[in-house]
């Protein structure tokens, strides 16, 4: 009897030491970089397209803050907890400022912080790890050039006063395995066309659409077989329309109609794009090129 | 005596009538009451975001029409968000924060009342674009805070 307990005392170590190996972060090396030279211009046009001010924003009662500068702390509620995300600009002490380039890819690609913990998937790098490395490093010196403000970040406040830090935040590591999250850059399309590629890469890397208008499976993934095919909002008040048969369900005329309601919204009575978070992305997309928004919206009408 | 009991009757009738009319109007309750209202509004927008996206002509006459309605849509919507109106047997998309913040709530309708007064007071194509690009925003901003997401 005594050894069976034994056994299984041990049987139950040995997997939770391998759970513990298993759910070790995966950062790249610096070796896998290749050299680059940044583009700053382009760098903000995808710190726009991912929206990363939505929520890198400071709080709301923060009445000191300069709204126009990621130094975070905007509450970000949902089911699995209360999130704070942290300053982004290059303040040294608290924002991301001396970060080497291979910290930032594998912040926004791989979800792993520079001391080696994963981040919550609140932040989606599930899906920023679509972009390529050369927009990741533009956004990363389009940040640079940002005033660095100094503000201490918030810790997240999970269900149950659970403890985000060990073991919940390694436990991570077995969610990324769970939800199958593999860090694979966008694959061309060879079938179609330029326009709609870009608008796919928008899409589905930086814009991280999918992220709410894709419903979630059991692991809390993204369920991709019911890709864009919408579902309750992920903050839990509401509902996140699909995005798949546009045109067949008479919500746009054409990629052009589309494209022009994620310019104007409801300046001109497209009403459907001021609630729940759509807004801000609203915003966003009007302040990108034309080209983005008419390769976005080609995308979006082709889905069915 | 007989035509008096008809007409009496008749009074009766109407009398019962009218009131069944204003329980009836009662028993839609403030949810569908503002949902009607938001139904016009977007109708009324809709017709002025054709003349934006030069779907239809510009015409004063139809401008101030829709925007008079639409103006007069949301005052009238502002009032139907009473206290124990956050939910009912219908179905409704606005926010629990309205009743939280109703300060401000009531300060948004009333920027989008003041914004479409002006749209109603142009009569220059030149003036338009900015018009209901400030109405908009209003629109947007209320629904921003005040309003669920829809499927």
């Amino acid at each position: 009897m005594k050894q069976i307990l034994a056994a299984v005392v041990m049987a139950g170590g040995l997997a939770a030491a391998a759970g513990w190996v298993i759910a070790a972060p995966d950062p790249l090396p610096a070796s896998a970089l290749k050299a680059h030279t940044a583009n700053i211009e382009n760098g903000k046009r995808l710190y726009t397209a991912a929206g990363c001010l939505s929520c890198h924003l400071p709080a709301k009662d923060n009445k000191q803050a300069d709204m126009s500068l990621p130094s975070g702390g905007r509450v970000l509620k949902t089911p699995a907890g209360a999130f704070y995300p942290p300053n982004i600009t290059p303040d040294t002490e608290t924002g991301i400022g001396g970060w080497t380039d291979i910290q930032f890819i594998n912040a926004v690609k791989r979800g792993i912080s520079p001391d080696g913990r994963h981040y919550l998937p609140a932040f989606p790098y599930t899906s920023y790890s679509k972009m390529s490395d050369a927009d990741v490093l533009d956004i990363k010196a389009y940040l640079d050039t940002l005033k660095p403000v100094e503000a201490e970040n918030r810790a997240a406040e999970l269900p149950l006063g659970l403890p985000v830090e060990t073991p919940m935040r390694r436990g991570l590591g077995i969610w990324k395995i769970a939800a199958g999250f593999d860090p694979v850059e966008f694959v061309r399309d060879a079938s179609k066309d330029d326009v709609w590629n870009k608008g796919a890469y928008l899409v589905q890397g930086p814009g991280h659409c999918a992220e709410c208008h894709t419903p979630r499976d059991w692991a809390m993934a993204m369920d991709t077989s019911r890709w864009m095919a919408g579902g309750p909002h992920p903050e839990g008040d509401g509902k996140v329309p699909s995005l798949r048969d546009l045109k067949s369900r008479g919500r746009f005329k054409d990629a052009g109609d589309l494209a022009t309601a994620l310019e104007f919204g409801e300046t001109l009575g497209y009403d459907k794009m001021s609630s729940g978070g759509m807004a801000a992305v609203q915003t966003n997309m009007s302040k990108l090129p034309a080209e983005d928004r008419t390769a976005i919206a080609t995308y979006l009408m082709s889905l069915q | 005596m007989f035509f008096r009991l008809v007409s009496s009757s008749r009074t009766a009738i109407i009398g019962a009538v009218a009131v069944i009319g204003v329980t009836g109007a009662a028993f839609a309750g403030p949810i569908e009451d503002r949902q009607a209202n938001m139904k016009n509004v977007g109708k009324a927008m809709g017709a002025l975001a054709a003349i934006a996206k030069k779907e239809a002509p510009f015409d004063a006459a139809v401008v101030n029409t829709n925007a008079t309605t639409l103006a007069e849509n949301v005052k009238e919507a502002k009032a139907h968000f009473p206290d124990g109106s956050e939910t009912g047997d219908k179905e409704t998309w606005a926010k629990a924060e309205i009743w939280q913040n109703k300060a401000d709530f009531d300060t948004k309708a009333d920027k989008s009342v003041d914004a479409a007064m002006k749209m109603a007071a142009v009569t220059d194509e030149a003036d338009f674009g900015a018009a209901l690009g400030a109405l908009g925003a209003t629109c947007k901003a209320c629904h921003e805070d005040y309003r669920r997401p829809k499927q």
